[in-house]
């Protein structure tokens, strides 16, 4: 979090001349030349504390090594990263660090993505010279979500500038002093904010440990999908992570343009819903069950016989999905489109400048971009009129999420009162009873598609379900396959074909790709450069 | 020009503390002289030319150190009075403030005027009640009678004293940890830069000062810097408070100039090592500074013949140990206070202070290794500059001298199953020697 200017300043590294802005610290202005010094304490997103002392280098500016992660590269500086003094300052408090570490990687749920571990593997002694009795601190339970194994801890103090500066909530702190130091909660003041579990992922060891992860998989093990949080409009980036097929834990993935390295524990812990009982994950009717392989045949033949029909979209849908809905509304004559939204939470704002937004839906944009801004207003009380009073006969509604609650009272309400209903949805629940056609729907970490959140901003999301076996195809499949039936449509595409097809037929997407969008999205006002050129997968 | 105390002269007499007994010895006129007549730059200059250096331990010149404080500011800019008088074997700071309390309050008020500061805080240690309490009557004997507070001494200057007790910490009486302190947090050692001097207590220029080192102002003032120059050696000058402890028939705080000799200061004014017995070591400079052998003594007590002999003046606390002493004992008496004292946010002295004093203690009883000499020294080598404060230094410089210097103690606990007191105290474990591989 230096403060760069454009002013380049030449100085040396390793015994090359380089340059950099002036402003950079010597850790990334390094980085910057494919040198990565190593780090404890050290955090993009957090003050210097420069205490665990790893990062030292050789500079001809003093007798003693000096910490990279604080001093700033300056004019005729010269740096050697791998000098004897260098790499003897650095294996010194590699040494230091694990005297007193337990050393019990095989049962440490860090283990894996730990940095004590990696850094050991590099710069560690491969015997330990410490003969002694190793010390015990503490393990204990710091908040719901949150234990501490003291003897892991290096006290680097990441996690306690993290609730000083991010969270601004200030649970955490070090007690004792010496090698006695452990992070620790006031008593009777547990860690509990909403973006605690961030703490977790920035321990750079298994001090801190997430409850709700403790023991469930090594992290090697698990398969990750980039994809984005859909548990707010904010759109969080996110690595879904998954072991045999089963999410086991959110983590953030860094994107400077949304949610920095941080997310919410609502999001963080928010996947339950997947495997929840009351998952749909058949297709129903009132005579019984439908094949995967008839589902999208008999809502064909649902629409074909519907004299006028009515689409209610939901605000968790892909943009791919919405077009296709799009489509399908746009071919039968007498349609009408509408969207419900769920109720809105409380935003919550942080010190740091994270925010989680009080909409607790990732593509209410998108819905808007692609149905016009009254989807959510008149269009969508006309809906609700013209359902109560039977003028329309037909209404296939989107009830995803983690659909608890359906489409909300009101509209589950209106769907019961239906003459004809298809529901595609997440849950069971009195809105799927009795339906004409129910189908299993999507909940956002399934989807396969593109959101646009709340600052107008495309985002890629990927289906963690492709990883399991699925067991029933997605809506992107269904309604392309309806499509083809009632002849809009020669073959299906994958996410990425329907949404070149939108960006083809919509200006606002116009020029964007999901390879353009890459990994971090893209604003949707800012049109990638020309195929070909720079400026796709970031 | 004869030595004459500053520090010193009266505190046998009663009421020695007393603000009329300080006035009527011509007490706060150097202070009345710099409010009124003095220009705040040749205030610092004459301190420059005086060559006064800090008394709290490093030595840095303290008009230096002013000159440092930038002069356009929009900031408070505050002094920071180190009190937190917390070296083993040093009992300087605590004398001045128990028994010439006003002499500090003068020196502060002179170098507050010299650096255009306007509230000074003391950070006084914890266990320091007495002083505390002396020092606090003192302040507010000083705002009552117009020395402090609103138009300072009839001039048109403020000054607000403050005076802060510690919480026992050593590590608050490192300037960064004790503004921490200060401050409210945590004590801890801040990086540097930036230095106080720019950016110190609540973001603001900040001049730290050593009791001993403002004491001296007021009498640099009085005799001027040429004269104040010529007391001791040239390049450090001046009269100096010595703590003698230990193994003297007459320990105490003895007011001489600097550059005295170590063994004139043991034998003649502490009265020489006691018991009759000979002389085995001295730590000269307070118990971070490296160890003498008897035969390193022949050494004069000032900042750079001491460093010329290896060690430091430092704070000048003079520890003296006679031939009976067990050096492995004495090494594990210091890690122990620099392991519990060690604030843990740096990793080299957060774990090498732990792990040094876990090796003496193993040495002390009986479960030490020949190599653990050797290793003794490479921990204090991975410790040394390493750290953002000295603390790692300090523990590291007498360890490795201690092991270096004294060995034959060390060969012989390792071989003897520990130190001579343990074997005393467990006769059992005589004999056991050297089974540890």
């Amino acid at each position: 979090m230096s403060d760069t200017s454009n002013e380049l300043i030449s100085w040396n590294l390793n015994g090359e001349v380089v340059q950099n802005e002036s402003g950079m610290t010597i850790m990334e202005a390094a980085k910057a030349h494919g040198i990565e010094i190593p780090c404890f304490c050290y955090h993009p997103g957090l003050s210097i504390a420069g205490n665990c002392r790893i990062c030292m280098v050789e500079s001809n500016r003093s007798p003693k090594p000096i910490i990279s992660c604080s001093e700033r590269i300056a004019e005729g500086l010269e740096i050697q990263t791998d000098s004897e003094k260098a790499v003897d300052a650095r294996d010194s408090v590699m040494e230091f660090q694990l005297i007193n570490h337990p050393l019990d990687c095989p049962v440490c749920d860090k283990a894996g993505e730990c940095v004590l571990q990696d850094h050991s593997y590099e710069h560690g002694p491969d015997r330990s010279r410490f003969v002694e009795d190793k010390n015990i601190r503490h393990t204990k339970e710091l908040g719901p979500t949150i234990d501490i194994w003291g003897n892991r801890c290096i006290v680097c103090t990441r996690c306690v500038r993290f609730c000083d500066e991010i969270s601004g909530t200030s649970e955490l702190c070090v007690v004792e002093r010496g090698d006695r130091s452990v992070v620790d909660v006031f008593p009777g003041i547990p860690i509990d904010n909403a973006m605690a579990g961030n703490t977790v992922d920035i321990c750079p060891v298994g001090a801190l440990i997430s409850t709700d992860f403790k023991y469930e998989a090594r992290v090697w093990n698990m398969d990750r999908t980039t994809s984005v949080c859909g548990g707010c409009s904010r759109g969080c980036n996110v690595e879904v992570e998954a072991l045999d097929g089963f999410v086991k834990r959110l983590m953030p993935r860094e994107n400077l343009d949304v949610n920095d390295w941080w997310m919410c524990d609502h999001g963080r812990y928010g996947w339950r819903h997947l495997y929840a009982d009351s998952r749909q994950v058949t297709a129903q009717t009132t005579e019984g069950s439908v094949l995967p392989a008839e589902a999208s045949k008999a809502l064909q033949q649902t629409l074909e016989s519907s004299s006028s029909t009515g689409f209610l979209v939901d605000p968790f849908m892909t943009c791919e999905e919405l077009h296709l809905v799009k489509q399908l509304a746009d071919s039968m004559t007498g349609s009408r489109v509408a969207g419900w939204l769920p109720a809105d939470g409380t935003e919550e704002s942080f010190p740091g400048g994270f925010t989680i937004s009080a909409a607790k839906y990732p593509n209410r944009k998108g819905v808007e971009e692609i149905f016009g801004a009254d989807v959510f207003g008149s269009a969508a009380s006309t809906l609700l009129n013209d359902i109560t009073s039977g003028s329309v006969d037909t209404v296939v509604a989107f009830v995803g999420g983690h659909g608890f609650d359906g489409a909300g009272a009101e509209w589950n309400a209106a769907l019961s009162s239906a003459k004809n209903r298809v529901v595609f949805t997440t849950q069971q629940g009195a809105w799927s009873e009795g339906a004409h056609l129910v189908l299993p729907a999507t909940a956002p970490l399934e989807k396969e598609g593109v959101w646009i959140n709340e600052d107008n901003r495309a985002q890629r999301v990927r289906s963690c379900r492709s990883l399991t076996d699925q067991n029933f195809p997605s809506e992107l499949v269904i309604l392309q396959e309806v499509q083809a039936h009632m002849e809009l449509r020669s073959r299906s595409l994958s996410a990425a074909g329907v949404f070149r097809e939108l960006s083809e037929s919509s200006s606002a997407f116009e020029g964007h790709s999901h390879s353009s969008l890459g990994d971090h999205g893209t604003p949707l006002s800012q049109k990638p450069a020309a195929v070909g050129s720079e400026g796709g997968e970031s | 020009m004869s030595f004459r105390k500053i520090f010193t002269q009266h505190i046998h007499e009663e009421k020695c503390h007393s603000l009329s007994f300080y006035q009527k010895n011509g007490g706060y006129e150097q202070a009345r002289k710099s409010l009124h007549d003095w220009q705040p730059d040749d205030l610092i200059e004459t301190v420059k030319a005086a060559n006064l250096r800090g008394r709290g331990g490093a030595g840095f010149p303290t008009g230096v150190k002013w000159g440092f404080v930038p002069k356009n500011t929009d900031k408070p800019k505050y002094l920071a009075v180190n009190a937190d008088e917390s070296e083993p074997g040093t009992f300087k700071d605590r004398l001045i403030m128990e028994k010439n309390p006003h002499l500090l309050l003068e020196g502060i008020i002179i170098s507050c005027k010299a650096v255009g500061i306007h509230h000074a805080y003391i950070y006084i240690r914890g266990e320091f009640v007495f002083a505390a309490n002396r020092l606090q009557n003192a302040i507010d004997r000083a705002y009552s009678e117009g020395i402090l507070g609103e138009n300072c001494l009839g001039s048109d200057f403020t000054l607000d004293v403050t005076l802060h007790r510690g919480a026992g910490a050593y590590i608050c009486g490192e300037e960064t940890g004790m503004l921490s302190s200060l401050e409210g947090d945590r004590g801890q050692p801040k990086l540097k830069p930036p230095f106080p001097a720019v950016e110190g207590l609540f973001g603001c220029p900040t001049v730290v000062n050593n009791v001993e080192t403002l004491a001296n102002l007021p009498y640099i003032l009085e005799i001027g810097a040429e004269a104040y120059g010529k007391i001791g050696p040239e390049k450090s000058p001046g009269p100096k408070l010595f703590c003698v402890s230990g193994h003297v028939e007459k320990p105490g705080v003895f007011e001489l100039p600097m550059g005295i000799s170590l063994r004139t200061l043991i034998d003649e004014h502490a009265g020489g090592v006691w018991k009759g017995r000979k002389l085995k070591a001295v730590i000269p400079g307070g118990s971070s500074a490296h160890v003498l052998r008897a035969d390193e003594c022949d050494v004069d007590m000032d900042i750079e013949s001491l460093a010329a002999a290896g060690t430091m003046l430092g704070s000048a606390g003079v520890i003296v140990m006679d031939e009976t002493t067990c050096m492995v004992d004495a090494l594990l008496n210091i890690m122990r206070f620099y392991h519990h004292e060690s604030c843990g946010q740096c990793t080299p002295c957060r774990e090498g202070t732990g792990w040094l004093e876990k090796i003496a203690h193993r040495i002390a009883i009986g479960e030490g290794r020949m190599e653990d000499m050797d290793l003794v020294t490479e921990v204090c080598d991975r410790m040394v500059g390493k750290t953002i404060c000295a603390l790692a230094d300090a523990a590291a410089f007498p360890a490795e001298s201690i092991v270096n210097k004294f060995r034959e103690d060390f060969v012989a606990a390792i071989e003897n199953g520990g130190s001579p007191a343990w074997i005393k105290r467990h006769p059992a474990s005589t004999g056991g020697a050297a089974t540890h591989v």
